[in-house]
């Protein structure tokens, strides 16, 4: 197979994920990166033993002619970055959200079905292995009859340093609908979508727990009903410590997750006999699950395993769909109703 | 003289606003809009920024006849201190680049030396690190800060100064990484007989006070410390006693820690290859970088730049103390 050419632009924290996990499939190259700051985009290079980089990027795509570009920038810059990459033909991977405005993403999605080219949104939690394996499980019929699912996201914004509260300069994030909770949206978006597919009901709460803040709320509850499957979805800026839990409640089986400490991960099943019994089972095999969980995260960590846990496994997935010439791994309608679901839950009056 | 200081609001900072106005100059400081900066006496025009936005910047260099870049970072992740030390020193040359400025002394670190190679006395021709991935996001945005510095002085043709001191102390800020590691009630301290490269901030700013006047420091690199007389056992034990704290010291012979970190390297890389990750303390290259058994050189401050501290470590401690 012919080796497959990528470009980076933006070179930070999340850049240095996708570089990361770039370096572990095969037949790709990554040929240059790009950041405004000459400084970041040469220390990336050199880091990642990148032969070219630099501080614009039409010229430099213009030269390389990437199969897919990264766009690992600010949100406020992917809009204006994508389009110039879609109408020189180029498959573009942007970093969540993908646009500011939902309206500026069916822009990109009508010049990528034009243009033909791939344009995906950096779903990579879809590809998380926990969330993989209690799909795996519900497709099995593990679960019965899946209900509900639970996904709440709890950031410390006000820790000392927090750069999401930095009075000097404001975080990028507080340009997003919903201030820096905007920045976990798409994730919560993207699990709502995969387990309780399209809403028929939406109801939200956002709020202001902490005052003296420049953000314009800290805390944001919601609720989506789907045709069989109810969606609880919460943020926290206030609450401690920091997770991203997700619960699946079935008819025969419960299990909860922590997406942020791979693999833990903890079932409660239905068991038939006496309760006290079958009590003392369920806390002793869900002692046993923290335990091998905890520990294998630990491992993972020593072994310096992607942050995010989903990410190699969605670039695999990309890469070689580019490779084989198949369309890629999550379709444009499917980024789509993510995109939309991003939207209602920032804009409540919406109509579904 | 008309001196611009950036990172004026910092540690270091305030100390050498107040040792330029000692000195008989006029200072430009650069402070952020938040919180509160210092009350500076008269001689002093505060101008608020920060210098990771670029706005209005270039006024700051309007009348300057030198420059003493000290903001930085020394805090927070990687891309934290990437950004407000490294894109920081990137906009804020990008403005001197415009003004008709020329000096330019700027505040580095000693962690920008390769410590690995050096095992008899660290000096300005100790050899610089080549690959600072693995050393921490400090050592990481340090290099880059310097790199940026000679890169935009060396093309526009400006006469530059680079003042790197070692681990800069005093009032509040008397717990050095030097000293080893405080857990629980015990310090255990790395190497007790360790040398330590001192440079308490009265003396430091004075030292770059120095550097700004001096016609013999251009062109010049400057490792910054007092002496190198001090050793763990003698900082920790005066840090305990002048704070009243009661813990128990454990001296940690230096090669035993080292040991340790060699062979968890050994371990993560058998098991997990270069990708493993270590704690500072079990990656060799960092544990050497704060705690390794060398000497340090003052030599070229003293002969070059004519440069020995007005304060002896005696009167240090009483300085960093007495308001305890």
């Amino acid at each position: 197979m012919k080796s497959l050419k990528s470009v980076v632009i933006g070179c930070g924290a999340i850049a240095r994920e996708h570089l990361a996990a770039l370096k572990d499939i095969k037949n790709t190259e990554v040929v240059a990166v790009c950041d405004i700051s000459a400084a970041k985009a040469e220390a990336t290079a050199e880091r990642f033993s990148i032969k070219k980089w630099s501080t614009g990027y039409d010229e430099l795509l213009q030269e390389t002619k990437p199969n897919l570009v990264h766009v690992t920038t600010p949100p406020s810059t992917h809009f204006p970055i994508a389009k110039t990459c879609l109408a020189s033909g180029l498959n573009v991977l942007c970093e969540k959200p993908i646009t500011m405005e939902y309206q500026d993403f069916l822009e990109l999605k009508s010049l990528a079905a034009e243009a033909g080219c791939m344009l995906l949104e950096n779903h990579n939690i879809r590809f998380h292995s926990s969330i993989e394996r209690i799909r795996s499980l519900i497709d099995s019929g593990g679960f019965g009859e899946v209900l509900e699912i639970q996904i709440m996201v709890h950031v410390n914004l006000f820790g000392a340093g927090s750069p999401y509260v930095d009075a000097n300069v404001p975080h990028f994030g507080l340009a997003l609908r919903g201030g820096v909770i905007g920045d976990f949206l798409t994730h919560i978006a993207c699990l709502t979508h995969l387990f309780v597919g399209p809403p028929v009901d939406l109801r939200t709460i956002w709020a202001k727990r902490t005052s003296k803040s420049p953000l314009p709320a800290d805390e944001f509850r919601g609720l989506v009903k789907g045709d069989l499957v109810t969606a609880y979805v919460e943020f926290s800026g206030n609450a401690q410590p920091a997770g991203f839990w997700v619960r699946v409640v079935g008819s025969k089986m419960q299990a909860e997750t922590n997406l942020y400490e791979p693999p833990r991960i903890t079932f409660r099943r239905f068991r038939s006999g006496e309760v006290a019994v079958a009590s003392l089972i369920d806390g002793l095999v869900e002692g046993r699950d923290v335990i091998k969980g905890t520990t294998a995260a630990f491992w993972r960590k020593l072994a310096g395993t992607n942050r995010y846990d989903g990410l190699p496994q969605f670039l695999s997935q990309i890469y070689q769909a580019l490779g084989r010439q198949e369309v890629q791994p999550i379709s444009l309608d499917e980024i789509d109703a993510i995109a939309r679901l991003v939207d209602s839950f920032t804009k409540p009056e919406l109509k579904l | 003289m008309k001196v611009l200081v950036s990172g004026a609001g910092g540690f270091l900072g305030r100390y050498v606003v107040e040792r330029l106005l000692a000195r008989g100059h006029n200072v430009r400081a650069i402070v952020r809009s938040a919180p509160t900066y210092p009350e500076w006496q008269n001689g002093v025009e505060i101008f608020r920024t920060d210098l990771r936005k670029s706005e209005k910047l270039e006024t700051a260099f309007d009348g300057i006849d030198a420059v003493l870049h000290l903001a930085a970072a020394t805090a927070g992740d990687e891309d934290v201190q990437f950004s407000s030390s490294v894109v920081a020193t990137e906009k804020f040359l990008d403005a001197m680049a415009k003004s008709s400025v020329k000096r330019l002394v700027h505040v580095s670190s000693l962690v920008v030396y390769d410590w690995h190679h050096e095992n008899r006395i660290l000096t300005e021709d100790t050899p610089l690190l080549t690959n600072p991935y693995g050393m921490g996001s400090y050592s990481i945005a340090k290099m880059w800060q310097e790199r940026v510095v000679a890169k935009y002085a060396k093309a526009l043709g400006w006469n530059f100064t680079i003042m790197r001191p070692g681990f800069i102390w005093g009032p509040g800020h008397a717990a050095i990484s030097g000293m080893g590691r405080h857990v629980g009630r015990l310090y255990l301290m790395y190497g007790p007989l360790t040398r330590l490269p001192l440079s308490h901030v009265a003396n430091c700013a004075d030292c770059l006070v120095a550097a700004v006047e001096r016609p013999s420091a251009v062109g010049e690199v400057f490792n910054v410390i007092d002496s190198d007389d001090i050793r763990v056992w003698r900082y920790v034990r005066e840090y305990k006693n002048r704070t009243g704290q009661t813990g128990i010291s454990v001296p940690v012979p230096y090669r035993f820690g080292l040991a340790l970190a060699q062979l968890a390297l050994l371990i993560s890389r058998r098991l997990f290859g270069p990708k493993g990750r270590l704690p500072s303390l079990l990656t060799p290259s960092r544990y050497e970088a704060q705690f390794k058994p060398i000497r340090f050189s003052t030599q070229k401050l003293r002969e070059k730049l004519g440069w020995s501290p007005p304060l002896s470590f005696d009167a240090c401690l009483n300085e960093t103390y007495r308001k305890i």
